[in-house]
């Protein structure tokens, strides 16, 4: 019998190394020589063929790596590109079509982390040094093997607004089980506070009528209202979330005009919580409406200006004739529209809120919204002057712009603002019974200040995420700069969270509107089909893996791992008798490595992330005169 | 553990330090990702920074920290997902293990500001940057690390 | 393929762009049968002619060409290039599709891709994919990313010189090649046809297309693309680089008398996008933006649009009215400030073009799916099922049904694959 301890150390470093760098089309080769840096990688120890190519990522790129595969020619591959997270998938995939193992490979990030922030001979040599430490760990990887487990054909679906039906509809017509959880009593969300939407001026609630039918109707979906997801675990295919269902009366929330009411009373008298296992989590918890602060725009100083929300509400209760707008008894005789507040804020122009923060991005919807309402308004009361206050008219989507013809035949008056001159809105003292005047710069009449009495004011208050902390952090979600939950990335993997088997539909991503939503959500639900409809998945093999020869049975391991039950110490039989030996269990393994560091005697390592692959990477960035030969 | 002899170790004994190197242990759920948008963002820092893609910087033992120091490596930043570490209690426990490097690097004589631990998110431009050349300005001024010529072995075994 | 052969499918995706892709990769995943057809000799669209991409400026083709390569090489899909599509048929859960494929005057399984054609080839033309401004050969692949990577002959430009054919190391090239039909029998169909710019013939107040150095988006595209005609920004009369650059928005956009009422959506952030690409180029030029509005809405978009402003872009309210030449290959650009300074004429070395935006495919006479007034493909559920046609089993996706950016086609392609999936297994398939 051969003595394994002597295979090991008779296992060599691959000698067979293929470094592939790539031009990027000018985005890298503009400031690193490409050239340069395939003659130092030809001479790195191992290396046994260094190409270049202006794509890597094409199709003719691909093709060189696959060549050198299938003609034996290396056994390892180096790729030197962009970041890994945008082309890693890619080039696993091509060297999977040539037959090989996908986990021979390792990147170097030439490109985001050298010739984007670099320039000159620096960005050459750091380049150098990056393929180097590549080819260093490329030399002691080792094929691996994906981990399969089982996949639950079930998904959950978190928010019961638009996005949140859409998405547990189509799941459930693809065939798996869904759960839908919603906090409040009922299904509808945020729309559920408009009358009609913009721009076809469909009812909203006959929307979310329709939606809501085919959920609850359908026998694959359990709606779980008045829920909220208290715990999380598991992993990707077999999430298991810790679902607690209060009995708060539906008093104790506001209902809209729009939302359905699933569950007529309170069935049980007690709270209940619930285990639910699932395969994946596709998460619509939408927006809340922006709440503009005491005093912006007059806002809580004078009961006459509302936010769009407001008014649309007060809008669809309006019950009068005549062609004069009735709110409240009030005629209103004259209005202002006031765009963009709480939305498009400018570093150094808007107040920031108490936590230092601004919000930078457009809300999207309220252009088409507000010049919807304007238009209802005008259509109903031609007497009603309008008065539209804006910075840019969004009015972007299909039917949208005609809105905005509309509403200027309709006799809306437009009058144009900088951000940096935003209009006032202050109490009328010219002695009229208006209550109200709006101050603007018009930038559209040579910029000349006009004054306009008003007797209404409306603010077309955005969007903001929604509160979802407790699930950012139960489930450690990315989240971006604007609040919003964060994309992998906006066209590559655009409904994807950096979490595996974690979804994003509609407006807990972005501010959007109603069919932004559900294609928003039906794209989430086709990414969660693709996950699970085979009942299985693959998982990444980086997990522990112990050298049982090496393993001297200390449990430091075991007492130093992260995950319940994914080290577990054994009795082993060996040539010494009956010895202690630890044992990873992989499907638990998280793959964080803390019980490599702890090993006394390095018998632990991280399969894909070895220490011993982080060393050769070290040795190779120190050793100077592998550039300068 | 040292790195095997062989080949490539041979090959390396010639070693000469050109540039104040700063080696950084990104997470690849967080830190990684920053460093590529302040790529994306075409913000220039120093040259010479390499970073590691780690999964979690709790899987480096002490010895690794020593061993890049005497290797030549002149600073390191651990750039970890902070609290928001996708491993329940790594971060905690990196922490305590750098703590007695810290310990380590005293007694050898090593500077501990060659040794930074921070916490970096996927859009945290700014930080990065003010981590990077903070150390940068540290590695220029102490140069590469020498160790005292009578070093004690560095202990393998973690303190129980 | 051969003549009259017919194939079998879950789903055709019709046009290859990257909507169709998207759609084509989200039904493969599910383990569907695929096929895409395209109009073109390579898939891609027009999203792999783009320089970079906005708001992350990511190089467009690093985003596109994993996702043409993973579609080329994916189990389930086939792909069927140069093709048209003649007849689209649907009937109780099943379409049926009539294709003609073209003649490349390539045999396409021959053809190794090694270009020794294109280089033997004594005819230079104006290459379409560079946007005119430089030569290609008659005979060639269409452009370095192109998927697949087949030669294809130019009948119009070739003089049949007989070069190409002698010197192909495989024998693939057939000035014989007749057209020929074939036919797809699918469950579903997603349609991604995409769109197409107006011209600037048949504009006379730009000039007619009779202006030199007045371009169009697309061309600008290449100008600033990584494997650009010129490798740099040089204005096409005479090679110079420009100083002073202006943009003109809505140049066919939102103006009834030029036939487009509606807004083309994405060209304002891809003239902000190139008017920063173009600073970084050239960093001492003037770059002005003519705008009504500028609609920056998608996520990250404002941020984008306020980094251009800081950059010091210029962004001029204004209603461009006239485009002349004027001396020395200038471009005077007469419009009404909206400042108060009433009409005003500034030149500019070179002027941009964002026109207006056309469906790319009209289904008249091939398949009854409606379309709206606006000539795109009408969808009966806009809001809560946008990618529904008039016609079950036929979805659509992308700019197909209307002006749509790539993050905003994307999702909707993924959408358009849900539903399509959903109605292969409700056809019990």
């Amino acid at each position: 019998m051969t003595d394994p301890k002597k295979m090991k150390k008779n296992k060599e470093k691959s000698e067979k190394i293929g470094v592939y760098i790539c031009y990027c089309g000018g985005n890298i080769s503009d400031h690193v020589d490409v050239e340069k840096v395939r003659e130092a990688a030809e001479k790195f120890p191992g290396v046994a063929v260094a190409r270049t190519n202006s794509f890597m990522c094409s199709d003719p790129g691909q093709e060189l790596i696959i060549e050198d595969l299938k003609n034996g020619v290396v056994d390892r591959v180096v790729v030197a590109s962009c970041a890994p997270s945008l082309h890693e998938n890619t080039f696993r995939s091509a060297i999977t079509r040539a037959g090989a193992n996908p986990y021979i490979y390792d990147h170097a990030n030439i490109r985001e982390q050298v010739s984007w922030v670099l320039h000159g001979d620096k960005a050459t040599y750091k380049a150098e040094k990056l393929v180097a430490a590549a080819t260093g760990k490329a030399g002691l990887l080792e094929p691996l093997d994906p981990i399969r487990v089982n996949a639950r054909k079930h998904a959950t679906v978190i928010g019961g607004g638009i996005a949140g039906l859409k998405a547990a509809r189509v799941l459930a017509d693809r065939g798996l089980e869904v759960v839908l959880i919603e906090k409040t009593p009922f299904l509808g969300g945020n729309a559920a506070g408009l009358d009609t939407v913009a721009p076809l001026g469909e009812q909203c609630s006959a929307l979310i009528a329709e939606l809501a039918k085919g959920v609850l109707e359908h026998t694959a979906i359990t709606v779980l209202t008045r829920s909220e997801v208290v715990g999380f675990n598991g992993y990707v295919g077999n999430y298991n979330l810790q679902v607690k269902t209060t009995l708060s009366s539906s008093s104790a929330f506001d209902k809209a005009a729009g939302h359905v009411v699933p569950f007529e009373g309170d069935n049980a008298d007690t709270p209940t919580e619930q285990n639910v296992k699932t395969g994946a989590v596709v998460l619509a918890t939408g927006f809340r409406s922006y709440q503009p602060k005491t005093g912006e725009y007059g806002f809580d100083d004078h009961r006459e200006v509302l936010t769009l929300p407001e008014f649309i509400k007060q809008l669809s209760e309006v019950n009068c004739s005549g062609d004069i707008l009735e709110l409240n008894g009030r005629k209103i005789r004259a209005m202002a529209v006031i765009h963009c507040v709480g939305s498009r804020q400018i570093p150094g122009i808007h107040e920031e809120d108490e936590n230092g923060y601004l919000n930078e991005y457009c809300s999207r919807t309220c252009c088409s919204s507000i010049l919807h309402a304007a238009n209802t308004v005008k259509e109903q009361f031609p007497k009603t002057n309008i008065y539209d206050l804006y910075r840019d008219i969004r009015t972007y989507g299909r039917g949208q712009e005609e809105l905005y013809d509309r509403a200027a035949r309709n006799r809306v008056v437009f009058l144009r603002f900088e951000a940096g001159n935003s209009p006032t809105v202050s109490a009328n003292d010219d002695g009229s019974d208006y209550a109200l005047k709006v101050t603007i710069e018009d930038g559209l009449t040579f910029s000349e200040e006009i004054e306009v009495p008003v007797d209404l004011v409306v603010l077309a208050t955005g969007m903001e995420a929604g509160d979802v902390s407790d699930l950012v952090s139960m489930m450690k979600l990315p989240v971006g700069t604007d609040k919003f939950l964060q994309e992998v990335h906006p066209k590559l993997a655009p409904v994807e969270m950096s979490v595996s088997g974690i979804f994003l539909a509609g407006t807990a991503q972005a501010p959007m509107n109603i069919s932004e939503a559900c294609n928003g959500a039906a794209a989430a639900a086709v990414k969660t089909a693709s996950l699970l409809s085979k009942g299985y998945l693959e998982l990444d093999p980086y997990v522990a893996a112990v050298d049982q020869d090496l393993c001297r049975g200390t449990g430091a391991c075991v007492d130093a791992c992260l995950a319940d039950g994914a080290l577990e110490m054994i009795d082993a039989e060996t040539e010494n008798g009956t010895e202690k030996k630890a044992r990873v269990v992989p499907a638990l393994c998280l793959g964080c490595g803390a019980c490599v560091a702890v090993c006394p005697t390095g018998a632990i390592d991280l399969k894909g992330w070895s220490l011993k692959q982080y060393e050769a990477m070290v040795d190779m960035i120190v050793a100077d005169e592998l550039i300068d030969i | 553990m040292l790195i095997t002899e062989n080949l490539t170790r041979n090959f390396l004994m010639a070693t000469t330090v050109q540039e104040n190197k700063i080696l950084i242990l990104a997470t690849e759920s967080c830190a990684y990702p920053g460093a590529d948008s302040v790529g994306q963002a075409h913000s220039s820092y120093p040259a010479n920074t390499y970073i590691l893609r780690v999964r979690a910087p709790v899987m480096f033992p002490e010895r690794f920290y020593l061993d890049c120091f005497k290797k030549g490596i002149s600073g390191i930043i651990i750039m970890s997902c902070g609290e928001e570490c996708p491993y329940e209690g790594a971060y905690h426990a990196m922490a305590k293990r750098i703590d007695r490097v810290y310990q380590m690097m005293k007694k050898l004589d090593i500077d501990i500001r060659r040794l930074r631990i921070t916490a970096i998110c996927t859009v945290c431009n700014r930080p990065f940057l003010k981590e990077v050349n903070m150390m940068n300005d540290i590695v220029q001024e102490l140069g590469p690390p020498v160790l005292k010529e009578s070093q004690p072995p560095v202990t393998e075994q973690e303190p129980a | 393929m051969t003549d009259g052969q017919t194939i079998t499918c879950d789903a055709l995706v019709v046009g290859g762009g990257i909507a169709g892709l998207q759609s084509a990769l989200d039904l493969a995943d599910q383990d569907f049968s695929v096929v895409i057809i395209e109009k073109d000799l390579s898939i891609g669209g027009k999203m792999i002619r783009l320089s970079k991409v906005f708001p992350t400026l990511d190089c467009s083709s690093c985003i596109t060409t994993p996702k043409m390569a993973s579609a080329a090489h994916h189990k389930n899909i086939t792909i069927y290039t140069w093709c048209d599509l003649k007849e689209l048929t649907s009937n109780k859960g099943s379409v049926r599709a009539r294709v003609t494929q073209k003649p490349r005057y390539v045999d396409q399984d021959k053809c190794i891709g090694c270009r020794k054609c294109e280089y033997s080839c004594p005819v230079y033309v104006p290459d379409p994919e560079q946007g005119g401004f430089c030569a290609t050969k008659a005979i060639r692949i269409p452009f370095s990313n192109a998927i697949p990577q087949t030669a294809a002959l130019d009948p119009e430009s070739c003089m049949l010189c007989g070069k190409c054919e002698k010197i192909c190391p495989t024998g693939a090239v057939d000035y014989f090649q007749k057209p020929f039909d074939f036919t797809i029998e699918a469950t579903t169909t997603i349609l991604s046809t995409g769109f197409e710019m107006t011209t600037i013939e048949g504009k006379p107040q730009y000039g007619d297309g009779k202006v030199p150095n007045v371009v169009t988006a697309l061309q600008m595209e290449r100008l600033l693309a990584p494997h650009g005609p010129y490798n740099r920004v040089l204005r096409p009369s005479d090679g110079m680089e420009p100083d002073s650059i202006a943009f003109v928005q809505c140049a066919g956009s939102r103006d009834k008398s030029m036939g487009i009422p509606y807004c083309s959506r994405f060209c304002c952030m891809y003239a902000i996008k190139q008017a920063m690409l173009l600073s970084g180029a050239l960093p001492l030029a003037d770059i002005y933006i003519y705008y009504m509005d500028i609609r920056a809405f998608g996520k990250g978009y404002e941020q984008f649009y306020q980094t251009a402003k800081a950059m010091g872009i210029g962004f001029i309210k204004g209603k461009v009215g006239r485009i002349e030449e004027a001396e020395n290959g200038s471009v005077a650009v007469r419009f009404e400030a909206q400042d108060g300074t009433g009409v005003t004429t500034e030149n500019h070395d070179l002027v941009v073009l964002s026109l207006g935006v056309l469906p790319d495919w009209s289904p008249e006479g091939i398949c009854s799916v409606s379309t709206a007034e606006d000539h795109f493909i009408q969808t009966v559920q806009p809001s809560i099922g946008p990618t529904l046609t008039s016609r079950q089993g036929i979805f659509v996706a992308g700019a197909a049904s209307g002006p749509k950016d790539i993050v905003d086609s994307i999702s909707e392609a993924g959408a358009a694959a849900m539903e399509a999936s959903n109605y292969i297994i409700a056809q019990g398939k």
